[in-house]
């Protein structure tokens, strides 16, 4: 197995799904490689990081406009605000 | 499609709203690049649960059913935007020498959490994915940011399975080679 093989398998090899023959294959290279490691390493970080990307809240003015729009109550404002 | 066969109370507007109504809105702004088509989206999304609130039960049918509404609507905006500016289309495996060896060593990640501040990180992303080209873009925003199942997003996008996985494995490594620039160790 090449670099170019390994990284090409690495959506499978990560979600579980690669056949057992070619996980085997896989782990052996990247235990020989380090530049295979570290990409590894990274591209599981990648994922990670994208995943943990926070959702933001609306704007408050399209809040507003939406909750008008869809006969909502109005947001509750924290108390000082 | 909402449920066939409704039991139970239907959801609340309310919580729907709360809920989900800024992930549409955030779904919508990274597949359409600006804000007030997203609004125009959701706004219309919105309307339509409204409208069908009856025929819902159970939120895992609602969340599916809101994605393939949401990506529906961009797509058909998208149509109408006859100028929409291509992105080259780069191939992220073309970092490999002819024999299938790295073209250029990976460097490790020092942590990027240690690296740089949660808000720079958060940006650092964002900005990448918005420079991410438009197909590989929108896999990767449904599987890891919405985390729907790959199938689903088959169904959303009419792409096949194969050619989704393909298009996410693509988006990610294109993704991990924009960002080793700013997490990379310096080189020795």
């Amino acid at each position: 197995m090449t670099c170019q093989q390994l990284v090409e398998l690495l959506l499978d090899f990560v979600d579980g799904s690669l056949p057992e023959s070619e996980r085997c294959d896989l782990e052996r290279h990247v235990c020989a490689c380090p530049p295979c490691r570290v990409y590894l390493d990274t591209y599981k970080q990648t994922i990670r990081l994208t995943r943990e990307l926070p959702c933001e809240p609306l704007p408050e003015a399209l809040e507003e406009r939406l909750r008008a729009v869809l006969s909502l109550r109005p947001k509750c404002r924290k108390p000082g605000a | 499609m909402p449920d066939d066969s409704p039991t139970g109370p239907p959801p609340d507007p309310e919580q729907i709203f709360r809920e989900h109504a800024p992930r549409i809105y955030h779904l919508a702004r990274k597949m359409l690049g600006n804000d007030a088509d997203a609004e125009d989206v959701l706004q219309d999304v919105l309307l339509t649960v409204m409208r069908k609130l009856d025929t819902f039960r159970g939120d895992a049918a609602l969340t599916t059913w809101l994605h393939r509404v949401t990506v529906n609507a961009v797509l058909m905006l998208r149509r109408k935007q006859t100028s929409r500016a291509a992105r080259e289309l780069s191939d992220p495996l073309d970092v490999f020498k002819d024999d299938g060896e790295h073209a250029h060593a990976a460097r490790p990640w020092d942590a990027p959490e240690a690296r740089v501040e949660e808000a720079e990180r958060k940006q650092l992303l964002d900005a990448a994915i918005d420079r991410m080209p438009e197909v590989y873009r929108d896999v990767l925003l449904l599987a890891d940011i919405q985390e729907m199942p790959n199938a689903d997003i088959a169904d959303a996008l009419g792409l096949s399975l194969p050619a989704v996985k393909t298009r996410l494995h693509r988006a990610r490594l294109w993704l991990r080679n924009e960002l080793a620039r700013h997490f990379e160790d310096p080189a020795p």
